[in-house]
């Protein structure tokens, strides 16, 4: 049998008495309350309301660490303290080393247009946190035949998220820009070659009201309108 | 003189298992850092779902978090209890633990329940990934808390409060601690944070 646990030495380990622990229970939820009643509250918003519920979070924790897990109180040499302050130590590395990283990594990453004109062509539709324009899901499918330099239906109404199909019936290759005359723009990123037996279908994205020319013969225009 | 020596020779052999218990506990609060990290770095990913501020539900998280404090101060009560050599404060002070334990588990499934049938799953998004791994593996950790602390409570009532027995509570106590601090980070990082 094994004996009863011996009550005399209990002042070396580092115990916490009733008086440790009421007063650790009692300031931890007077910053729980605070913490929460500044969120609800919204007397501070913004960086001041995070620092403030981050601060006390913090507040609390060496509160527990001290008064509930006795830490630093235990026998000596103080191995645990060693080991909690190396642990901390990594932690700040790997949390605020991450978020500096990612948050860099996101400001220099690939320009903005690029990353906008890929998640587009994937049908992605946030990027970072931000909106693209791609669609989720497409509806209508227009239709544009080029039949002898002749562009038919030579206005097209569409909506939002619709899509757009070319059909060449020529031989030869029409190259579609879109924009006004001169200008040479592609349509939210997306180019069209025409060719005879190879149709090419763009995705509505972007609202607006839109002409196009065959870059080749500039005689060839045509205008769809992409109402939101 | 041999019960003087046999006490300290059996407090050495505490404070090893205490340190081991003790490293065991940092790297497990390394994991939950890195955790941490992800939902920091994935928390606004939410594919144009709905973010934390119109989802979650303050007071609800606000009860857990008071819970799960209580809990873990009734926790100390009785290890002071435990010290003092009372089964029968023991088996009671950890026996409000353990339901406090299993109530604040009790709303962490609700929560969770509710976001899945409003069709917000692990898979939904980055958002609901990383919350779900994070708060899930603390809910986890408290799960197996708690399994730890009904097989050690039958343990006490069936063969008495051994010194054997109070250094295993000793041992769980300092982790139910540990899992309040973890989770007042999760109440302010997760949930809080998610209204500023």
């Amino acid at each position: 049998m094994k004996t009863p646990y011996n009550t005399q030495s209990p002042k070396k380990g580092g115990h916490g008495t009733m008086l440790s622990y009421v007063v650790g229970f009692i300031l931890s939820l007077i910053f729980t309350a605070n913490a929460y009643y500044a969120v609800v509250s919204k007397s501070i918003t913004g960086q001041a309301l995070l620092v403030a519920i981050l601060g006390f979070a913090l507040l609390q924790m060496a509160v527990q660490i001290f008064f509930f897990l006795h830490l630093g109180r235990g026998p000596k040499p103080l191995y645990n303290v060693v080991f909690f302050v190396g642990t901390v130590g990594i932690i700040l590395v790997v949390v605020l080393g991450s978020m500096f990283i990612m948050d860099n990594l996101h400001y220099n990453m690939t320009p903005a247009g690029v990353t906008k004109k890929l998640a587009q062509e994937e049908s992605i539709s946030q990027v970072g946190g931000e909106k693209t324009g791609a669609c989720k899901t497409v509806g209508i499918n227009y239709k544009v035949t080029i039949n002898n330099g002749v562009i038919i239906p030579n206005s097209i109404k569409a909506r939002l998220c619709d899509t757009l199909t070319f059909i060449s019936e020529d031989e030869g290759i029409h190259e579609i820009a879109f924009g006004p005359l001169p200008q040479n723009k592609d349509y939210a990123g997306q180019e069209v070659t025409a060719r005879k037996g190879r149709s090419k279908t763009i995705t509505l994205n972007q609202s607006g009201s839109f002409s196009f020319y065959d870059q080749l013969d500039p005689g060839i225009t045509g205008q769809f309108i992409v109402n939101p | 003189m041999v019960g003087t020596h046999k006490t300290s020779h059996e407090e050495a052999a505490n404070d090893r298992v205490m340190f081991g218990f003790w490293v065991y506990l940092m790297t497990d609060l390394l994991m939950f850092a890195v955790l941490f990290a992800v939902y920091a770095v994935l928390h606004s990913n939410t594919l144009d779902g709905p973010t934390g501020r119109d989802i979650f539900s303050l007071p609800l998280v606000l009860a857990e978090t008071l819970i799960l404090l209580t809990s873990s101060f009734t926790c100390g009560i009785g290890m002071i209890a435990a010290r003092a050599g009372s089964k029968k404060q023991v088996l009671s002070w950890f026996g409000i633990t353990f339901l406090l334990g299993l109530s604040f588990l009790g709303l962490e499934l609700h929560e969770f329940s509710e976001l899945i049938h409003e069709g917000h799953t692990i898979s939904t998004n980055a958002f609901f990934s990383s919350f779900f791994t994070l708060v899930g593996t603390h809910g986890l950790h408290i799960f197996s808390g708690l399994l730890w602390m009904a097989i050690i409570l039958i343990y006490v009532s069936k063969r008495g409060l051994t010194s054997h027995m109070v250094r295993k509570l000793n041992l769980l106590s300092l982790f139910w601690h540990f899992l309040d601090i973890v989770w007042i980070f999760i109440f302010t990082v997760v949930y809080l944070r998610a209204f500023v």
